[in-house]
């Protein structure tokens, strides 16, 4: 008995023993591949570049290298995106994506002088398959530059559907940003404390700037009639100093304001950009 | 038997938890004071500039006879002491000190602090001097909702 079961273990093993002959062989260019696929469906951009690169060692691949871009830009560098999509053959089956990428990420590192500059380099025509989202990117790199907008309707070109409406509410809110006045703010202050506090939509502020310049200033004045002459000129030098600091701080709160609303808007656009995917149709590689 | 038992469990408890005549009752030292940062500044004085000597002098007996005494209170970083310094050396005496005022009264409301400002790491409300001398590139805006790494 005990025979019989040594030799159908020594018997299974050999049977099942894993052959030479049967060995995948890891290092090929299709393992390294299928290895590099997986690294990037699991957000591993780093290492499947690294797999990417080496894969294309031994065969050229424009959908591999255009999976290089998208790593590289899924991990944030943008530049390396742009310059491994610029090196993608335009006539490739791939090669309209990997423009319209490249000018994405060009986008992306929001040198958008750059981006301009570059659109046009590429003397794209309304025929070009991804004409108009290159100029839906073109036209909405002016939201977020200081430079000048274009004509509405010329900005709203590119755009349609829902798409445009947003887009007529962002022109319409650039065109007019409710900025505050930092020389009215401070005027308001100067006027009645606190006041530019609240044009600056700072109310709490502006109700404690005005209690404590009024509270000194009284202060002062019943040391004054009281003829305690140190304290009143004591609360004469604060008071004047919360009444003059008022001042410079409600044009600074005007300055921090503007600021402010600079950044929220920009916020607004990026996440907008985010969910739209930067007008560029997206290829999902890993189904 | 049962209630043997637990009678015997009690009389055991209480005999090896109850407090022996080894250990006497008294008054714990607790200490209620919020901890001082006075080993975080620095006290040394400039000896190049007279302005900033004396600015640096007044701050300096400030923290040693009201702040090291009364504790990390103040809600904001840097502290209003801190940030007077900062403005006065950043811009000047007059544009600081007006910095400074308007500091104060920013810190004397309670009200807007929760949602106005980013937080530190410990807590502590972050409001720079780079965000009130005037110059708009110098302002670097965190919404309220950031974490400040300092």
């Amino acid at each position: 008995m005990k025979n019989i079961i040594s030799f159908l273990i020594l018997f299974s093993v050999i049977i099942n023993a894993q052959t030479i002959k049967n060995t995948p062989d890891l290092f090929s260019p299709g393992s390294i591949k299928s290895f590099a696929d997986y690294l990037f469906c699991q957000h591993d951009y780093l290492r499947a570049i690294e797999e990417y690169k080496r894969y294309l060692g031994d065969a050229r691949s424009d959908t591999v290298e255009f999976k290089i871009g998208e790593a590289y830009a899924k991990m944030g560098y943008y530049s390396e995106a742009a310059k491994t999509y610029s090196d993608i053959q335009s006539q490739s089956s791939i090669g309209k994506y990997a423009r319209l990428n490249y000018l994405k990420s060009l986008f992306q590192t929001n040198d958008f002088k750059l981006y301009r500059s570059s659109f046009n380099k590429l003397n794209l025509t309304e025929d070009t398959t991804y004409y108009r989202e290159a100029l839906s990117l073109y036209n909405f790199s002016f939201l977020l530059s200081a430079k000048d907008l274009p004509g509405e309707d010329l900005f709203l070109k590119p755009f349609t559907g829902s798409d445009r409406e947003k887009l007529s509410e962002f022109y319409k809110y650039k065109s007019g940003l409710p900025h505050k006045s930092p020389v009215a703010a401070a005027i308001f202050s100067a006027i009645i404390p606190g006041a530019g506090k609240f044009y600056t939509e700072d109310y709490a502020d502006g109700v404690v700037a005005f209690i404590a310049t009024a509270a000194l200033s009284y202060i002062a004045y019943t040391d004054f009639r009281a003829d305690h002459k140190f304290r009143a000129w004591l609360f004469t030098g604060l008071a004047a100093g919360f009444y003059a600091g008022n001042i410079y701080g409600s044009a600074a709160s005007a300055q921090l304001f503007n600021v402010k609303i600079d950044f929220d808007f920009v916020q607004n656009l990026k996440s907008y950009l985010e969910k739209v995917n930067y007008f560029v149709p997206i290829i999902n590689f890993c189904r | 038997m049962n209630r043997t038992i637990i009678i015997l469990l009690l009389l055991i408890s209480t005999q090896v938890f109850s407090q022996t005549d080894w250990v006497k009752w008294g008054k714990a030292n607790y200490s209620y004071a919020v901890p001082g940062n006075n080993n975080q500044r620095d006290y040394s004085l400039s000896e190049n500039d007279v302005g900033d000597l004396l600015l640096k002098s007044f701050a300096d007996a400030y923290w040693v006879f009201f702040s090291d005494v009364d504790g990390d209170n103040c809600s904001f970083s840097p502290t209003c002491s801190s940030f007077l310094l900062m403005s006065v050396r950043r811009t000047n005496f007059i544009q600081g000190t007006l910095m400074f005022f308007d500091r104060f009264t920013r810190d004397m409301d309670i009200y807007k602090k929760y949602d106005h400002y980013p937080r530190v790491e410990d807590g502590h409300y972050y409001d720079p001097p780079s965000l009130y001398t005037l110059d708009t590139k110098e302002i670097k805006y965190l919404p309220p909702s950031e974490v400040v790494n300092k």
